[in-house]
């Protein structure tokens, strides 16, 4: 084997290694908090094989924001997955079935990096072509003769007939595909469950974040007191105080805000909350609480409004 | 050097029979290949030609809820409409296809007032100024339109894409839905149906 064999091979290991390792990647869930891990189990609907975690899409973005409004209301992750079932159909789970053409989608690229690493092989301990001898036989469109070693046809033939089946395979993972997106395929008959299990509260919230949604703040405020009345939750109660503030009653937002700071002292969100209610009523403390948000959650996604209010 | 006329003529033509022949299958599968997923692309896109109409889907089960903000400032909630056929139809300024649907809706919209059927827009993931300049532009400014800034309603109707159109009846059951730009002879065969019985 001389230096360039060995360059060429490899170069060859290195890609399928980094086949091997993307493909293996792509297969983990790199989300570690509950909304992200129940958004990367779902499947874009309008897009093609993405989650709803990664899909830039505007309906993709509206289901992350129900994802997170369901689960803020206190519904579970498996509620949850089930109120988009009825709605969307079992195919928006997006775990990739093992059975069918699915399975096509991991043995296609595992059957591709397995051939590849044959070629590889292959490469490696094949004996060198008379090209490299200088002989008068040129490599011409392959009728080349390695000299010793297997017989040209067999291995041009082998060649020839794996590259075929591949395209074959990937030709069927194509039609079928195209099979699967073109049939929209109807919603389950049943009828949708208005109330889950944990009823009273999960439905005041969602009331809450209903009237919320239409700008009707002091009404949410209600619905979200309703709610922390039945399950005295910070979360449930940061949402009561945030709709105040939009209701512009921020005295009462930053009481309850400062009831959430006393079991939980340094609690980002309420500290978010407390800060822009004095900023509301103009108290001099609110650059300083803002301040103390940012410190406690610097890649919040409001922090960057936030620093520029403080600045501006 | 190498000299490629030198083809020897004892060389193996079997095997260079062969050989074309692959060359010709592969090159054969190969377009195959690139028609099927040209031919699969044509399943993708929803606004698919006003010749065939929208994909429709017959269904029979109780409207998601429907309240809110309208465009105008005013309120909106399609419990008050049972009784009515309704149109829901959801677009976006943003949407293309959704430009060329609204218009008609509009016309439907005006035509059929206090007639028994009702027609609201729901705007989802858009800004209210875009979506009225649109309206402004296709002459449909007499539409009711609902606002879905989060999209959170448009999800509880299991909304795909924009456009979608789902009609509902009296009894505010959504019956048929359509992805994609609705024609006038959809809204005959699937609308004015319902509300003549």
């Amino acid at each position: 084997m001389n230096i360039r064999r060995v360059l060429a091979l490899a170069v060859l290991v290195a890609l399928l290694a980094a086949a091997g390792a993307a493909l293996w990647r792509s297969a983990q869930d790199p989300h570690r908090d509950v909304a992200g891990r129940l958004a990367s189990g779902l499947s874009c609907p309008s897009c093609a094989g993405e989650t709803v975690a990664d899909s830039r899409s505007p309906m993709a973005a509206a289901m992350r924001t129900t994802i997170d409004e369901q689960l803020a209301g206190g519904r579970t992750p498996e509620q949850v997955r089930d109120w988009f079932v009825q709605r969307y159909g079992p195919e928006i789970i997006a775990d990739p079935p093992w059975s069918g053409i699915g399975a096509l989608l991991w043995i296609l690229p595992a059957v591709t990096l397995l051939a590849g690493l044959a070629l590889a092989v292959r490469t490696a301990t094949r004996p060198r072509s008379s090209s490299h001898t200088g002989a008068a036989h040129e490599p011409s469109t392959g009728t080349d003769e390695p000299a010793g070693g297997k017989d040209p046809a067999v291995t041009r033939r082998a060649w020839d007939v794996s590259a075929l089946v591949l395209v074959g395979l990937v030709a069927l993972v194509a039609v079928g595909a195209a099979r699967t997106a073109s049939e929209p395929n109807p919603a389950p008959p049943a009828e949708r469950a208005t109330s889950s299990p944990s009823g009273e509260v999960a439905e005041r919230l969602a009331r809450g974040s209903r009237l919320e949604a239409q700008a009707e703040f002091a009404a949410a405020a209600q619905a979200y007191g309703e709610a922390a009345e039945l399950r005295d939750e910070p979360a449930i109660r940061l949402r009561q105080a945030f709709a105040l503030l939009r209701a512009e009653r921020a005295a009462e937002a930053a009481r309850i805000a400062r009831g959430v700071l006393v079991d939980l002292p340094e609690d980002p969100e309420a500290l978010l909350v407390l800060g822009l209610a004095q900023r509301a009523d103009g108290s001099p403390s609110a650059t300083r609480t803002l301040r103390k948000f940012l410190k406690r959650a610097p890649e919040h996604p409001a922090a960057p409004d936030i620093r520029r209010l403080i600045s501006g | 050097m190498t000299d490629r006329a030198s083809h020897s003529p004892d060389e193996a033509p079997p095997t260079r029979g062969w050989h074309r022949l692959w060359w010709v299958v592969a090159a054969v599968s190969v377009l195959g290949l690139g028609v099927v997923l040209t031919a699969g692309l044509r399943f993708e896109g929803t606004g698919e030609g006003a010749a065939t109409g929208p994909a429709t889907q017959v269904k029979d089960e109780a409207a998601a809820p429907l309240a809110g903000r309208t465009l105008d400032g005013g309120r909106f909630d399609l419990a008050d409409l049972r009784g009515q056929v309704v149109v829901v139809n959801v677009w976006a300024s943003w949407c293309g296809p959704c430009r060329e649907e609204l218009p008609l809706l509009a016309e439907t919209a005006r035509q059929w007032s206090g007639k028994g059927l009702s027609v609201v827009g729901l705007n989802v993931r858009d800004k209210d100024a875009a979506a009225r300049q649109m309206l402004v532009e296709t002459g449909a400014e007499n539409l009711t339109v609902v606002t879905d800034p989060e999209g959170t309603l448009a999800v509880d109707w299991g909304v795909v894409g924009v456009p979608e159109t789902f009609v509902v009846d009296r009894d505010g059951r959504v019956r048929v839905r359509a992805m994609g730009v609705v024609t006038r002879q959809w809204l005959d065969q699937h609308v004015l149906a319902l509300v003549r019985s």
